[in-house]
Formats: C-alpha cells, structure tokens, sequence
C-alpha cells in the first residue's frame, strides 16, 4: 500500500536539545499505526511536525508521494491532516456543532448560518456515531463525548490522516472500547491513523504497524505487529530488557504502620481508602492514567482537602490542612508527575530549588536571617549524592535534563528529611542512565527507613521496585497483592485486579523469541 | 545586584551585567542629566535638584509598593486609594492631637490593614489581584470620603511638616534616605531571608511553590500588606511635603499613582509575571522619570506632555525588553 | 407546560439580573415615587445612554480574553479632538464626528497591534497607551476645555422624547450592531473562540490577530462614541472625559456575565447591567444618601459578581473531577 504520509530523515533541535534525529515514518491509508516511545523520546516533536507547528530543520515529507513542507497549522489542516491531542482543543463556551465547523464557518448574507452549521456538523457526528444534541456546549461533555468530538472534527476537515495522541488517558475501558470501534470503521474506509499511546496492550490489540522511537531516533519503522510481543516494544523503547527484578528485599518485620489511611474520602471523589505503608518499605500504587492515584497523593499531603474518614501518622491522627504542615510537623514530602510544573520552578536556580523545603528552618532570629552562604552549604551534600550535573549550583533548573531536573525535585525532600516520601511517576521521560539510579536510591531510602509511596503507571517498573503492590481503579483501591517480583505473574494478577475479570488477550501476548531488529 | 535569581550566563556572548537593564537605565539617566544641565539653566541646581529628590523619594517607595506583590505574582490597583486612605489618617489623627508619631504609626498600620485585607480577599477568593484591587480600590476610596466627607486637612502638626523640609548636610531630603532605607530593607528581605525567598518562588510558580511546602497564602498576604504599607508610607511622604491631607491628591479612586507605581519597576526590570524583584533597577526607574518631569518642566515643555512622554517611555522599555528576550533564546525565526 | 416554560426562562442567562433589576426599581418606586417622573427616568436613561458605549468598549477587548486601560483616554482624546476641530478651525459637525470616530479607530488599531505584533499582555500595553493618550489630551488642551460646541451636537447629547433620550436610540442600535457582531458574524466568533480557547483558535486556524485587532479596534470606535455623546450631553468638550471610565467599564460587562478570562459576553447582560446601576446611583440620590457611597457599592458588586462567578465555576469543575 503506497504511503500517504512519509517521512524521511527529519531533525529537530531546540536550544541545545536535539529532540529527533533522522526520523522516518510510513503512514498508510486504512491501517492504524502504533507511534510509541517513552515520555521525551521525540513523539510530540514528530507530530508537531506533522500538523505543522513546528518546522523541521532538515529533512522531507512527502503526501501522496509530493512533498510538502507545512510552516502553519492552517496548511496542515488543508492538506488533510487531523489531529487528536492530549490536551483538548475546543472552545468551551461554544456548541460541539460550532466547533466542528468553527475553521469554516459559513455565512449567509454575511451572517453566520447557524442552519448551516448543525447540518454540517450533524453529518460528521452521524459518521462516527456520536448520538448528541450539536447545540449542546462543549464545557458539558465528558472527556470521552469531547475526544469524539475532536474526531468528527478533524473528518470534518476532511482529513485523510488523523493524528490521535494518548487517546485513552483519561476515558474509561468501556469508553476507549467505543472509541476503537470508531477506528476500526475510519479504517475500513481508507483513513490513515497515526496512533500514540503508552499502553502497549491497547497498540497491540488495536494497531497494525509500529514505529518506536528512542532518544529522539527510530529504533523501528512500520514494523507489522504480527510476530511482536510486549517484551519486544518495551526493548525497542528503553534499549534493554524490563528491569532485572532485583532480589526480594529482606522481609523484615514490618511492624506499626508510619502512614495509615482508613475510609478515606477526598474533595477529588475518592471513597474507602484504605492503605497501611511502613518504615523501610516500598509501596507501590499501581493504576491506569486517570484513576486518582496522583489527587489521592495530594491529600495525603494537604492539597487535596480530605472529606471522611483519617489519616494517621506514626500511629496518631493527623491533622494536614496545607504542604507546609505535611512537611514541618509530619515530614511527608511529595516529589509531583509534573516535574516542569509542579515539581521544579524552572527559572529559578537548583539551589533556591532544593533549598526551598527547608528555609524556614535554617532562618536565625527575629529577623530570620539566611545567607547564601548558608543556603548553599546545606544544599551541596544533596547535590552530590544525587550526583546532579551541571556547571555550578546557581544554574537555572529549566537549562538541566530531564533526569537532572528529577534529581532536583527530588533532593529537595531530602535535604528536607522527609520520613514519608510518595514518588509520583518518578522516571517518566527520564534517560535510562537517571532511572536506574532513581530505584537504586529509593532502594536506599527505604533501607534506611524510609517510607516510600511509588505512584506508577509502569508495571515493569513497580514490579521490579515495590515490595508491595496496591491497585487503584476509578478514585478506589481494588486490589493490595505482596509483590512476587515475577514480571508475567504480576501483570497478570494486576491486570485481574483492574478489570476484575481474567483477561486473558490482553496479559499473555506472545512472548516469542522472535526478536524484532533494532536499527 | 539586583534580582534574586541566579545570575544567568551572559546572552550570545555579551557579560551578562551589560544586558541588564540597570545598566541600560543609568546611561539613559546619565544622558537625560547631561541634556538638561545643557538646555535648562538652573538644572543641576541645589534648589533644583533638592525639589528632584524629594519628588524622587516618594515615587520610589511608590515603586516599591506596587514591586513587592509583582514579586509574588499579583498587582496592587489599589495603591493610590491605599495611599490617601493613610494620609488622611495620619492626618485626621494630627488634626485631632495625636502625637505624631503615633499618627504616622497609625496610617502605617491603616495602610498594611488595607493591602492585607487585599491579600486575604485575593486568597481566599482564588480570584486576580487585577480584579479584587480594582474593586478594593473603588471601595477603599469611597470609604475615605465618606469618613473624611472629602475635606482636606490642613492643620498638621509642625513637627511633621517640619520632616517634609528637612534636609541633610544641606542638599539630601530626609525622606531620600527614608527611600534608601526602604531600598536596603528590601534588598535584606529579598537576599537574606526565608521569607523573601518564599515570595520570590510563589511568584515564580504558586503550585510549585505550595507543593514544595512553601506557606503560599501567608507570602501573598505578606506581600499585599507590605504593598499597602510602602503605599502608606509614600503618601505620608507626600502629606508631609505638601502640608495636608488631601482626598484628592492621588486622584480619583487614586488612578493617579498608577503609572507612577507600576512605571519604575517595570523599567527596572522586575518581572510582570512574578519570581523576580529589581530593587536597584526601580530605583533607576523612579529616578529617570523623577528627572525626565523636572527636565521637561525647566524647559517649558509643561507638565501635561510628561504623561505622553511617560507613556511611550514605558511602551519602548516593554518592547525592547521583549525584543531582547526572543533574541537571547534564538526564538526569533518564531 | 406552563411551569416548564417558567422554569427554563428562569435559567436562561440573564433572569437573574432581570429579577433583581425589577426588585431594585419596585423597592425604589415604594421607597420615593418620585422615581417614575418622567424627569427622574430621563436621569436614569441618559446614564445608561452615556456608558453603554463605554461598557461595550470593555467588552469587546474581554470577549477576547485581554483587556484595554486606554477606553476612557482614548474616550478623553476623541472628545477633544472633535471638539478643537469644531471650535478652532469650524470644521463642520458631521465631519468632526468622522475625524473623532476615525482617532478612536486609529487608536484602537494601534493597541491591537501592538499587543498582536509584540505578544506583550494587554495590561501593559494599554497602561502605556492611556498615558499616552492621557498626556496628548492634556497636551494639546493645557487642560482647557472647549466650550463652543456646535448646537447640533447639545441636541444629540440632551435632546429628549418625554423620558426617553435621543441617545439611547443611537446607542440602543450600536449595542444591536455589537450584539449581532459577536452572535452572528465570523471574526465575532473567532475573537469569542480566541477568547474562549486560544489554542483551539490556532490549531483551528483562525487569524488569532487578525482577531485581537479588530477587538481593539472596535474598542477604539465604541470609545469614540460614547466620548462624542459625552460630548453633546455636557456641552462642553472637556479633556477630563473619560477619566471616571475605568471601573465602570470593568464592572458592566462583568456584572453582565462576562468571562473574566475571555470566550464569554452578554450585551443584554451587560445593558442589564447598566441599568441595574444607573439604577442603584439614582437610589443613591433620592434616597439622600451619602453620593461617596456609590464607590463602595460599586467596588463590593464587583467582588460580589465575580465571586459568585467563580463559586459557580468551582463547583462545575468540582463535577468534571468526581467524572
């Protein structure tokens, strides 16, 4: 099948980071591609490409076999190209018939036609099913109800490639299966479909072909998905194998609990927590993006206000209204998901980044005094062990890698002497280099009698870390399992957890030895 | 000197101290005093250059007032009413016997109250220091008329008139080295304690700041009440100089003190968005319009044009700053 | 059926203004008829007349999510202008009101591209831009007013049918015309889908400054307007018109349901608006009550609104979350 969209050798570097290098990808009309890699691994560049945001530094693109070089998103969206992003793109105030049509709205003796509009709109909207009234306002949809939107959108625009980047994130399973079915049908009818996603069950259910990037290169282009295995993605994606699950860490008596919660309920909508974390122990909390791990770690922390039920520390009820009280009275610390937005202050400086926890504390007398000086010696031996690299301390945040700016946010509870530490996605988009070093250090922390709450959405990951294993499905703990470090066992009893039911296609896909070439 | 953040190296080779604008400011100020000693006799006069720092003192604490809540990521509409709610106070209080200064430390206290208060509103509303300053500011000044019935107040007690004209060594205004305290107390603040730090962060980013522990509601109060303070304490400066209290001396609902407070910082480079102060850069800033007025008033130029002069001043300043940013991280292909 | 209808107009967008507004004049009329004379609700609709342009002025730059400092001394410059043209060179009405129109346009257009072209926020802009404008208008006039204004011009400002101004059929038909630009046509659209969502106006491929200029320019002309009203109603074209605009400006649009952060604007709501103020400043008055009260009430309606505003919000977020 002859290509719609080709790419071939595009690069792209931003200040000092080059995100792809020589990259090549094949779209063809009626087959939906797998675009995988990790977080920071060139996908959003390659699609910005695509839809015309960015332009590429070298490189060509070819539609239909003509080259084409897009320097707006206007002349994408001409060109048929529609996407999908993670981040909704409607105008909230407007109807969904509006925003379908909101690149062409017609007009009528210089009025818009609003008859016009519900008939186009209810068109596209009949194409892919959605079963909705086009004059209701968008800010009234569900996540779902908006994402489908998006699609009779782009087919609005006539698009004969469709872009779809993490689609899933934040639907429910019966949700995304409708969404599929949407797919398969566009499909069947010769759409191009480029599909991004970080849950490898779902590219290898849904997709044809893949193409994996690593480190802003292709470690694979168009490769059919017959014959491929989850172990064969994970390898194309980080460059070895899952994580060797390191021995089980001694058992030791682990005697009252440090954090304890009971019937939990947060202004998030969580109901029943229930969760017993221990000094020395890693605790993992394993569920899929959008189940409230992250909100729940926040009212752990103070804040998320806590509706019902307690929360107790060392044994004794705990009162947290904000971070600070977390921090100053129960030494809890949280290191946030979104490291470039919540987890570090990128203007600023590493020092004043990891110092931050604890000015109060080195501030003298009445007049709270706190010397640079001062400020820097307390922060240096943190730097250190966490081997953070840069030319000086007073560098700003926002120029370090990724996996530096994580050593960051980190170090800063550290130096803080937090007792509990919850990791919310600690090493998504981080070098592989940085994330070994991560579990290496959590591994520390917990023998030195810490206790470590690890949010992950990467099972390999928990599996080889945690030494017990909770499963949070829709704002509820479903599951608490003792961790056997076998990844295909616990995979598959997480997998049971989640979707209470075995199932069985999406846990056992073949793990044949049929090795895929790595370029 | 200036800004707390870490010194960032130098942009496409240029030392980073040259780009500054500081440095920009003291050799348009240096020009702007060389024209006008040239063109208007009389310029660089101790009478004239007197009248230049006391004009000087108070548009620097001005500046100041409305830099601490830039600092933590708001603005302060409310500065002007803010500022003539104290000086009637202080003067109401005179007037009524009070020791002076007791009466100052009453329109002290007036002026932290009321910028708190915008601190506590703006907190506990989640909503924008834009919005909730620029109802506070209607209301703050309606509540000064009708406490005052927008009666000016002219019998102030002669010890306080008295440090309106007071002079050092003969030529410094003392409220000059009122403004140089301020500028040094806030350097300290700024540079040597926790609390400064904390509300330099939450101005950088509110969620990161919280989420690291930082008391982020306690730093914009703070903020709004030390902005309500500097407020108070310009107008008290100005009450003093001029010898009453007058409802009307910032304005109707005090929109007259607003290009004035947000001119000099904005000029000395205190960041819009938040997370960065320029004490040293205000001052320049304060200090350049200070001079451009008195310059232009010696050669006749009139007060009236000074506003449009103001105006495309800052406008340059804006763009220019903003030109420089896109061309130091190579965006301009953008 | 009946009860359906009552209760779906109860929760069409302005019901609650309306009700209020009819208490706020039923309380009045109890508490001093001389409300309904004839002169009394002259006041009141002159008042309206006079803002509205002002309010609307606002308005347009908020559909868009930004703002404009300059309304009232852009407002302060037209009216000079048009009054000097007038009185110093004779120029003859109706082409003084085009050259004045055209200031307004002129000064707006310059707002706009600057925000458009340098990406700088509209606070900043347009707090140059008003002292700009403020400083020329002072400039030109050293303060003086113009008070030979020609008699066409007093007519337009204080003509009157019984209760009902001149003007408030002028602007009545310009607040029309604003009306339909943002429901009906399509850069009114783009500005309100810029407003709303600016990344989905781009990716959608709207000119986003195609739509922040004509905001700003549209401003501009409404500016221009309401100063030209001004204008004739005071009779005399003083360079401080303009000056009181600003919080006027804010409150209207906002007390009439518009969005603080742009995407969101009633010109109904905000002609309620003005009503319901004009309103409250005539209580103000018959019921002798201190005038300095108006600020204060002014300020804490403005707190109220957009509070109220932002717990409505809260909550509707809060059900998006437990989704």
């Amino acid at each position: 099948m002859s290509a719609v969209v080709e790419i071939r050798g595009a690069s792209k570097s931003f200040v000092g980071v080059q995100a792809l290098d020589d990259v090549s990808l094949d779209l063809a009309g009626g087959e939906i591609h797998a675009l995988l890699g990790e977080n920071g691994a060139g996908k959003s560049t390659l699609i910005k490409i695509i839809t015309g945001v960015y332009v590429p530094d070298s490189g060509t693109m070819r539609l239909d076999g003509a080259p084409v070089s897009f320097r707006a998103p206007r002349e994408a969206i001409n060109a048929g190209i529609g996407a999908v992003h993670q981040e909704r793109n409607l105008v909230p105030m407007f109807s969904v018939a509006e925003n379908i049509c909101l690149d062409r709205l017609p007009t009528s003796r210089g009025l818009v036609d609003r008859a016009a509009i519900m008939a186009d709109a209810e068109q596209w909207m009949k194409a892919i099913g959605l079963a909705l009234d086009p004059h209701t306002p968008v800010r009234s949809l569900s996540v779902a109800q908006m994402q489908l939107v998006e699609i009779a959108k782009a087919l609005s625009l006539r698009s004969r490639v469709l872009l779809l980047d993490e689609p899933t994130a934040s639907i429910t399973p019966h949700e995304a299966e409708r969404l599929f079915e949407v797919l398969r049908d566009l499909r069947a009818r010769g759409v191009a479909m480029l599909f991004v996603s970080h849950r490898l069950e779902e590219v290898l259910a849904l997709c044809d072909r893949v193409t994996v990037l690593r480190d802003g290169r292709n470690t694979a282009v168009g490769q059919p998905i017959a014959g491929v295995g989850r172990r064969d993605l994970i390898r194309l994606m980080i460059g070895r194998d899952e994580e060797a699950a390191a021995p089980a860490r001694p058992l030791r008596d682990r005697g009252a609990p440090s954090l304890e919660l009971q019937g939990v309920a947060t202004a998030a909508s969580h109901r029943d927590i229930d969760l017993k974390l221990h000094a020395g122990e890693i605790l993992g909390l394993y569920g899929l993006v959008g189940c409230g791990r992250s909100e729940l770690a926040k009212a752990i922390i103070g804040a998320i206000p806590v509706t019902g039920g307690e929360i107790r520390v060392a044994g004794k009820p705990a009162k947290i209204g904000s971070v600070s009280q977390a921090l100053a009275r129960y030494r809890i610390g949280y290191v946030s998901e979104d490291r470039k937005g919540e987890g570090v202050v990128l203007d600023q400086a590493i020092t004043t980044n990891i110092a931050v926890t604890v000015w109060a504390r080195l501030a003298r007398g009445w007049l709270r005094f706190l010397s640079a000086a001062r400020e820097y010696a307390a922060v240096k031996p943190f730097a250190e062990r966490l081997q953070i690299r840069a030319p000086s301390l007073a560098v700003l945040v926002g120029k370090l890698s990724g996996g530096n700016q994580q050593k960051v946010s980190v170090a800063k509870w550290l130096l803080a002497g937090t007792e509990i530490l919850i990791m919310d996605e600690p090493t998504v988009g981080i070098d592989v280099g940085t994330k070994a070093a991560l579990h290496r250090l959590i591994r520390e922390l917990a023998d030195d009698g810490k206790s470590i709450l690890l949010i992950s959405s990467d099972m390999p990951e928990i599996v080889a870390v945690a030494d017990r294993i909770v499963v949070m499905n829709a704002f509820r703990i479903v599951g608490m399992i003792e961790n056997s470090h076998s990844y295909p066992d616990m995979s598959a009893t997480i997998m049971h957890v989640i979707h209470g039911v075995a199932d069985v296609e999406l846990t056992t896909a073949p793990l044949t030895e049929a090795l895929v070439s790595s370029s | 000197m200036t800004t707390l953040d870490a010194t960032a190296p130098g942009r496409r080779g240029l030392p980073a101290w040259l780009t500054r604008p500081s440095v920009g400011l003291v050799v348009i100020i240096a020009l702007m005093i060389a024209v006008f000693s040239i063109t208007a006799p009389g310029f660089l006069s101790p009478f004239n250059t007197f009248a230049i720092s006391r004009e000087l003192s108070v548009a620097i604490v001005l500046g100041y007032a409305m830099m601490v809540v830039l600092g933590v990521g708001g603005m302060n509409l409310a500065v002007g009413s803010i500022g003539v709610c104290v000086a009637m106070a202080t003067a109401g209080l005179q007037a009524a016997g009070v020791p002076v200064l007791v009466s100052v430390a009453g329109g002290l206290v007036c002026g932290a109250f009321l910028g708190g208060l915008n601190g506590v509103i703006v907190v506990r509303t989640g909503l924008s220091s834009f919005m909730i300053t620029l109802a506070t500011m209607s209301i703050y000044f309606g509540a000064m008329l009708l406490l005052s019935g927008a009666q000016a107040i002219r019998n102030l007690d002669p010890a306080f008139v008295a440090f309106g004209r007071a002079r050092i060594a003969g030529t410094v205004p003392l409220m000059f080295l009122v403004a140089v305290a301020i500028a040094v107390a806030l350097t300290y603040l700024y540079r040597a304690t926790d609390i400064g730090r904390q509300m330099l962060f939450t101005g950088a980013n509110p969620k990161a700041a919280e989420l690291s522990g930082v008391p982020v509601v306690r730093a914009v109060i703070l903020a709004h009440a030390l902005s309500g303070l500097l407020a108070g304490v310009a107008a008290i400066m100005l009450t003093a100089r001029t010898g009453a209290g007058v409802p009307s001396m910032a304005g109707q609902i005090g929109r007259d003190w607003l290009l004035p407070a947000f001119i000099a910082p904005v000029l000395g480079g205190s960041a819009l968005a938040g997370g960065s102060v320029a004490i040293v850069g205000t001052f320049l800033g304060a200090t350049l319009v200070a001079i451009l007025g008195s310059g232009l008033r010696m050669v006749n130029i009139g007060d009236f044009w000074i506003e449009l002069f103001l105006g495309i001043i800052l406008l340059v300043a804006v763009l220019a700053d903003r030109a420089r940013s896109l061309w130091s991280s190579g965006d301009v292909g953008r | 059926m009946i009860r359906d209808r009552l209760l779906r107009l109860a929760r069409t967008e302005n019901a609650g203004l309306v009700a209020i507004l009819l208490i706020a004049v039923v309380a009045l009329t109890v508490a001093n008829p001389a409300f309904l004379t004839s002169f009394n609700l002259y006041v009141v609709l002159t008042s309206v007349s006079l803002w509205t342009c002002v309010a609307l002025a606002q308005m347009t730059t908020l559909a868009t999510g930004q703002m404009s400092l300059s309304v009232g001394s852009l407002g302060g410059l037209v009216a000079i202008v048009v009054g000097g043209l007038c009185e110093l060179w004779g120029v003859p009405l109706p082409l003084a009101i085009i050259a004045g129109l055209a200031v307004g346009l002129a000064g707006g257009l310059l707002n706009g591209a600057l925000i458009a072209t340098s990406g700088i926020n509209s606070f900043i802009i347009t707090l140059a831009t008003f002292s700009a404008f403020h400083g020329l208008t002072l400039g030109l006039t050293r303060a003086i007013p113009f008070y030979h204004m020609p008699d066409a011009l007093k007519a337009l400002g204080n003509a009157r049918f019984g209760a009902v101004p001149f003007m408030l059929g002028i602007v009545l038909v310009v607040a029309l015309a604003v009306h339909i630009i943002f429901t009906r046509t399509r850069i009114g659209r783009h500005m309100l889908a810029y407003g709303g969502n600016p990344t989905a106006a781009v990716l959608s491929g709207l000119s986003t400054k195609r739509a922040v200029i004509f905001a700003h320019a549209l401003s501009g002309l409404l500016s221009a307007i309401a100063a030209i009203l001004t204008v004739g109603r005071l009779q005399i074209a003083q360079p401080t018109i303009g000056e009181d605009w600003l919080i006027v400006s804010f409150a209207a649009p906002i007390i009439g349901g518009a969005s603080l952060s742009g995407g969101h604007v009633s010109v109904p709501g905000t002609l309620l608006a003005l009503a319901l103020l004009a309103v409250i400043n005539d209580a103000l008055v018959l019921l002798g009550v201190d005038p300095f009260w108006v600020q204060v009430v002014l300020g804490c309606l403005i707190l109220a609104v957009v509070g109220a505003n932002r717990l409505r919000e809260g909550r509707r977020l809060g059900e998006a979350v437990a989704r």
